[in-house]
């Protein structure tokens, strides 16, 4: 190996605001104890010292019955509902710590864009600049009908809905100008009101007059976040979002994505390293690499169990009724969804004719496989980022303290020691953490 | 059939030290062992895992009993460096509601003014939740830092009792109704209520009063590890949690038995005594990996026999390095530190240092091995056997890994058997350890 200085890389963690990890070995009292969010609390005070960019709640608004027509599965595995509000949350753990950031999932199909821009510019000023949105346009109909709506509109007009939306909300959050916060005790001038200005936005989906009734955060515009693996998806997200979760699995694939969006992002004027793409890990870790290999063969020994609750989860999100396919044959070429299209999508090409069966016993959310000692799983993520030109991984696993600590205290020591990950924060918001390399 | 409730502490063996620092999992412990936040981490998660206590050991030296150096322990970090785990405490207490928090002060390097005091400020600012951990200390090179050579050993133990005999005639100079804080009347505390001792002792004086106010517990629970029959005297006598680590469940239940006869022979009822052994489960996701791990960390130890002659030149005050490893030890090589324990180690002079050293390297009372379910029947047969009263988690190499398979695995086990506390039913530390 060289001794080139290697270039850094970021790290994040993804979860949901839910009993994720309720009966594992080493869950605690978390089926009980998850809605205080204290353990959220220990979570992210551990990422903090392990020196994450950000912590990323994932959301959604329904409790699914679409599996076998009922809510029976969903509920019993827990994990999509009970789900309690990212928002809340961040805003309680942002005040827990100092440094690290936090990201909110939240609809833009569902909150109007004036009580998103002051929701999110309210975050960012009690955390001083380190709250983000992770823009989701939503992808269930129950969701919609839980908004009086019958279902969602189509896919791609949800995007350009979204675009829509995310140009409002700049516009709302730019509706004060960076010095119209004056404070002039001696001219009795609080605020200048020649500097906040309505918006008068008028658009195809949205109106809104504006101004914000709070002045600009802290950040200018909060971090936008974004999860789109569609092309539509992926040229709004091109367009606005400083950080990108990406769907795409093994190395060719995340390198052609990664090459993909930053060309869209220059193509659209803007400069690609202001655009992070963050791939999806679950890193098995233990003491001795042989050691990970068993506890990999017994996480998925249980065959039936995963396949199920992949497909319950599919069923929520896809809004297809997995319960009614045939495991022992293919995905049938008319399933269709107007949720998650690039996941089924990227589903259909990994399972190539496969059986369902077959098909999901080998599927992984993650975009690599990382088992291994912690040296190891350093090893498998140096080697990714050198091939695939950047820009860090999100950490998706069963969320509870002891796995958290052997991410944050086992495999990021071994990535500090060689220069890969940062050792302590540059900047103080969580733009700057994301543009720091 | 299930044991009867039981108690468990967290004995922090490395004190307010270095902990993992080189080894995986360790994070940051090389560069931030000497903040508090690993340890609130510590006291924060026992606290929820239904601990009642957290203990922390201390010494005062920086070891070169070995090769007559400080070579080793400094390279590695062993027993030194240390800071003062009062401190540590003091702060513990701000971050936690209910946990007990267990100092260890030495006899035999304070005055007992100073223990008294430092005992009841910690109580008051803690609500009641503070222990001591009485040693008389063992170590000829503490005692060198304080510019003295160490007693005897027997000699300690009967200025241990004294100490301890004064310590609490301090602890009640003030009587519990003294301090009135009548903002109308305009009087804080009555005098008459708060009486000097005049205390003139084989070993020690004082005059008295305390100047601090009764704390909520009046006095610390006292905590004592006594091995030895003047040790085991000293706990009967006063000791309301005694930390123990006899070989083997037939030896765990004799030593309560007798410990529990002698605190009847001192005229205490002896459910006040808590009889609690020191144990290091180690834990895997299933029962073979958690024996894997075991016997890689036995062979990981049994081969570097410089660190195992290095701990043990250390506990004796003794180099080791300068007898012949194949050979016997000398007949006539005694330990003025830990002494019985010493005699033990040495055995009856048929086997070689190499041999001893190698048989005495485990540290365990007991076998404790597997997922968090199987440590949890093992504890619970244990403690059927032996009658009570707890064990003392001392977790090595302590770093927060190992406290969630504790806390998020093995609490979470021995709830599901009805075995510990699943809340706090009162405040002062006292009250919880006698709860059952």
């Amino acid at each position: 190996m060289t001794t080139v200085e290697a270039a850094k890389f970021h790290l994040a963690w993804f979860k949901s605001f839910t009993p994720h990890d309720w009966r594992s070995t080493w869950s605690g009292s978390e089926e009980r104890d998850w809605m205080t969010g204290d353990s959220h609390v220990d979570f992210l005070r551990a990422l903090e010292r392990a020196r994450f960019d950000f912590l990323m709640l994932e959301d959604s608004l329904m409790v699914s019955d679409t599996y076998g027509g009922t809510a029976e599965a969903s509920l019993a595995q827990g994990g999509y509902a009970p789900k309690g509000d990212p928002a809340l949350l961040a805003s309680m753990l942002l005040s827990e710590t100092k440094r690290i950031g936090v990201i909110a999932t939240m609809s833009s199909t569902f909150v109007p864009p004036w009580l998103l821009a002051r929701t999110s510019a309210t975050i960012d000023h009690l955390s001083g600049g380190r709250f983000g949105w992770n823009c989701v346009t939503s992808s269930e109909n129950r969701a919609a009908q839980n908004f009086g709506m019958d279902a969602l509109p189509p896919h791609d007009e949800r995007y350009e809905r979204a675009a829509e939306y995310v140009e409002v909300v700049k516009q709302l959050w730019d509706s004060w100008e960076p010095d119209a916060f004056v404070m002039d005790q001696e001219s009795g001038t609080y605020v200048d009101h020649t500097k906040v200005n309505p918006i008068h936005f008028e658009g195809r989906w949205h109106r809104s007059r504006g101004p914000l009734n709070l002045m600009r955060p802290p950040q200018g515009h909060p971090v936008i976040c974004q999860a789109g693996g569609s092309p539509a998806g992926k040229a709004f997200a091109a367009g606005n979002a400083d950080v990108l979760l990406s769907l795409p699995k093994g190395l060719p694939d995340m390198k052609r994505y990664r090459d993909d969006i930053r060309e869209l992002a220059e193509k659209a004027g803007r400069d690609p390293d202001d655009i992070k793409v963050l791939f999806i890990i679950s890193p098995i870790l233990a003491d001795t690499d042989d050691e990970a290999r068993e506890l990999q063969a017994m996480m998925n020994s249980d065959v039936e169990a995963k396949i199920k609750a992949q497909m319950v989860n599919w069923s929520a999100t896809m809004e297809i009724d997995f319960s009614r396919f045939d495991l022992d044959r293919p995905l049938p070429d008319d399933a269709v969804t107007n949720g998650h299209q690039s996941t089924l999508a990227t589903f259909r090409k990994f399972a190539n004719g496969r059986t369902l069966r077959e098909a999901f016993t080998a599927y992984r959310t993650e975009a690599i496989e990382v088992v291994g000692s912690p040296a190891t799983a350093a090893d498998t993520l140096q080697e990714a980022m050198e091939f695939v030109g950047g820009d860090g991984f999100l950490v998706m696993g069963p969320t509870n303290r002891r796995y958290v600590h052997e991410i944050t205290d086992g495999l990021v020591p071994e990535l500090q020691r060689r220069g890969l990950v940062r050792t302590e924060y540059a900047g103080t918001h969580l733009r700057d953490h994301l543009r720091e390399f | 059939m299930s044991a009867k409730m039981f108690h468990l502490g967290w004995f922090l063996g490395n004190g307010f030290g270095v902990q993992a620092w080189n080894s995986e999992w360790a994070g940051t412990g090389a560069t931030d062992w000497m903040m508090p936040d690993q340890y609130i981490d510590l006291a924060r998660s026992i606290e929820r895992g239904g601990f009642d206590f957290l203990m922390m050991e201390d010494s005062v030296q920086i070891p070169n009993a070995y090769q007559g150096s400080s070579e080793y322990y400094l390279r590695t970090a062993s027993a030194a460096p240390k800071q003062d785990p009062a401190v540590l405490a003091g702060i513990l207490s701000q971050f936690t509601e209910k946990l007990g928090i267990v100092a260890t002060l030495t006899t035999t390097f304070y005055h007992p003014f100073t223990v008294a005091r430092l005992m009841s400020t910690l109580d008051h600012v803690s609500k009641g939740r503070i222990g001591w951990n009485i040693v008389t200390g063992s170590s000829t090179y503490a005692a060198k830092n304080f510019g003295f050579d160490m007693p005897e050993h027997d000699l300690r133990y009967e200025m241990a009792d004294e100490f301890v005999e004064l310590a609490c005639k301090l602890w009640d100079s003030w009587e519990p109704d003294a301090v009135l804080a009548d903002v109308e009347k305009g009087v804080y505390a009555d005098h008459t209520k708060v009486h000097t001792l005049d205390f003139e002792g084989k070993f020690y004086s004082s005059r008295g009063p305390l100047n601090t106010t009764p704390s909520p517990q009046g006095r610390p629970v006292f905590l004592q590890a006594g091995g030895s029959d003047q040790g085991k005297d000293l706990a009967a006598k006063y000791v309301e949690a005694i930390i123990a680590n006899p070989p083997g469940v037939e030896k765990m239940k004799a030593y309560r038995e007798d410990i529990r006869r002698r605190a009847v022979e001192h005229g205490r009822d002896p459910d006040t005594i808590k009889v609690m052994y020191l144990v290091s489960p180690v834990f895997g996701e299933t029962d073979d990996e958690a024996e894997e791990k075991l016997a890689r960390r036995e062979r990981a130890k049994n081969s570097n026999i410089e660190g195992l002659l290095a701990g043990r030149s250390h506990l004796a005050s003794i180099d080791l390095s300068q007898f012949p490893l194949d050979e016997p030890l000398p007949d006539d090589l005694i330990s003025n530190g830990h002494r019985s324990s010493f005699a033990n180690f040495k055995g009856d002079g048929t086997q070689t240092l190499r041999e001893r050293i190698l048989a005495h390297s485990a540290t365990d009372a007991v076998h404790l091995c597997g997922t968090p379910a199987t440590v949890a029947a093992q504890m619970d047969e244990i403690m059927q056997e032996v009658g009570g009263d707890g064990f003392l988690i001392v977790g090595t190499p302590m770093h927060r890994r190992y406290v969630a398979e504790v806390t998020d695995g093995l609490s979470p086990a021995l709830r599901r058997r009805g075995l510990i506390r699943s809340n706090f039913s009162h405040q002062l530390l006292r009250d919880n350890l006698l709860a059952f």
